[in-house]
């Protein structure tokens, strides 16, 4: 197996000097012969084509943590639409466009009485057309175990302390919902538009175990 | 009361939670894409999936990736199903590794 | 679909039904003691979807809220920390007392 990049040819008009597949580099493991096996099996059965796996991961890559912090800034500035997510939460995605293959999302309001923050104790359910896939420590058992019973503790090892006079509520995401958790807006980002709002909103804000970056931290 | 399922552990002790972030690799995402077409196609549920790494065995499901029991996870559903064939597949799989490429595909 | 059993502030018991194989209910919760926060709908069994029993009758599903003090002996969190999680209705009972 060529494991080098290969030779960038100057006589047509490549713009990086990436390898021509993103994996190229990387050795070709049993488990990922055992994929391509089981893919080229299925696609000469007929029971999927390539095709539609292509369109598949197209459509997976749109679902990003982006989604879900474009809702959440439009929120914060547009009541209505505040009212709209809560009450809709797909409803108010597909106003942006976004699709969602979730069966019910419910969007979880942060307050200054009530910290959200989510975790799926049974597997890794997670509300993959707002975020994209989950994050390593999303889907670890330690967070699956420990989320539940001292939220407390695992969010200050993630920097989030959260003080004794706000309550937290634990979601466990354990059968057919998905949750969304919405941060309270931070100070001083009074006059930024939508799109430098939607900026400080991180993928890990939206399950509760960060805050949205404040404007000059960025 | 029925035995607890190797799945469940909210409530357990456990250590420090990792971290670091990975980017997915790219026949990790065409296996999430070909999963959620076998789902889209209602050949499979996500139910099943989730029973299947239940029935694993504990010490492999404590020592196994996420995207590996996925792996393992859907060829186990797909051969229960009589959609996949095990011999098929064991060979098909040797003839990639013994090329040693990804171009065959 | 029929009329939810339980409405929000109910006062339910989360069972243990003894049930083997794939179930969606965590033992972390059986047998406690929680309020209804919303009915979220009717979904089918995952007891009989994981086994290739598809199609049948949607049942009832809520999201219970439980204190976290309630769950877990020595908890060191605040006193009204909660813990919201879905349970099918087979898996409830009615548990008496003032609804809250």
């Amino acid at each position: 197996m060529n494991t080098q990049p290969p030779e960038h040819d100057h006589d047509h008009d490549h713009d990086d000097h990436r390898p021509t597949r993103e994996d190229d580099d990387i050795e070709l493991t049993e488990r990922e012969a055992t994929f391509l096996a089981l893919k080229s099996l299925l696609i000469e059965q007929g029971v999927v084509t390539a095709d539609e796996i292509r369109k598949r991961m197209e459509f997976n890559e749109r679902g990003s943590p982006h989604q879900a912090a474009r809702m959440i800034a439009k929120a914060w500035l547009d009541p209505d639409y505040k009212v709209r997510m809560i009450d809709d939460t797909k409803a108010a995605a597909a106003e942006l466009g976004i699709e969602t293959t979730e069966a019910k999302l419910v969007t979880l309001e942060n307050t200054p009485e009530r910290h959200n923050i989510v975790v799926c104790t049974l597997c890794s359910c997670y509300p993959r057309s707002l975020l994209g896939e989950p994050p390593s420590f999303y889907v670890s058992k330690a967070y699956r175990s420990r989320a539940v019973r001292e939220p407390r503790q695992v969010l200050k090892e993630f920097g989030v302390d959260i003080p004794e006079r706000v309550d937290i509520a634990v979601h466990d995401s354990n059968a057919d919902l998905r949750y969304v958790v919405m941060p309270m807006r931070p100070a001083g980002t009074d006059g930024m538009s939508e799109a430098e709002l939607a900026d400080l909103i991180s993928r890990d804000c939206v399950v509760g175990c960060a805050l949205p970056s404040e404007p000059d931290n960025r | 009361m029925a035995d607890k399922l190797i799945t469940d552990i909210g409530g357990e002790a456990a250590g420090d939670v990792p971290r670091d972030d990975y980017n997915m690799l790219f026949w990790e995402k065409q296996m999430i894409a070909t999963f959620n077409m076998l789902q889209t196609k209602q050949l499979v549920v996500t139910d099943e999936y989730r029973r299947i790494v239940e029935e694993m065995p504990a010490d492999y499901y404590k020592n196994s990736t996420f995207y590996g029991r996925r792996l393992e996870g859907i060829v186990a559903l797909l051969i229960e199903k009589g959609i996949i064939d095990r011999e098929a597949l064991a060979e098909r799989t040797k003839a990639i590794l013994d090329a040693g490429t990804r171009d065959h595909v | 679909m029929s009329e939810p059993k339980y409405g929000p502030g109910d006062r339910v018991q989360i069972l243990d039904i003894g049930k083997p194989g794939h179930v969606r209910t965590p033992t972390y919760a059986r047998h406690k003691i929680g309020v209804i926060e919303r009915y979220c709908g009717d979904f089918e069994n995952p007891e009989d979807k994981a086994y290739g029993r598809w199609g049948g009758a949607p049942i009832a599903l809520y999201r219970v809220r439980l204190m976290q003090s309630d769950l877990w002996p020595g908890y060191t969190g605040a006193p009204n920390d909660v813990l919201e999680l879905e349970i099918y209705d087979h898996w409830l009972a009615p548990a008496g007392g003032e609804a809250v």
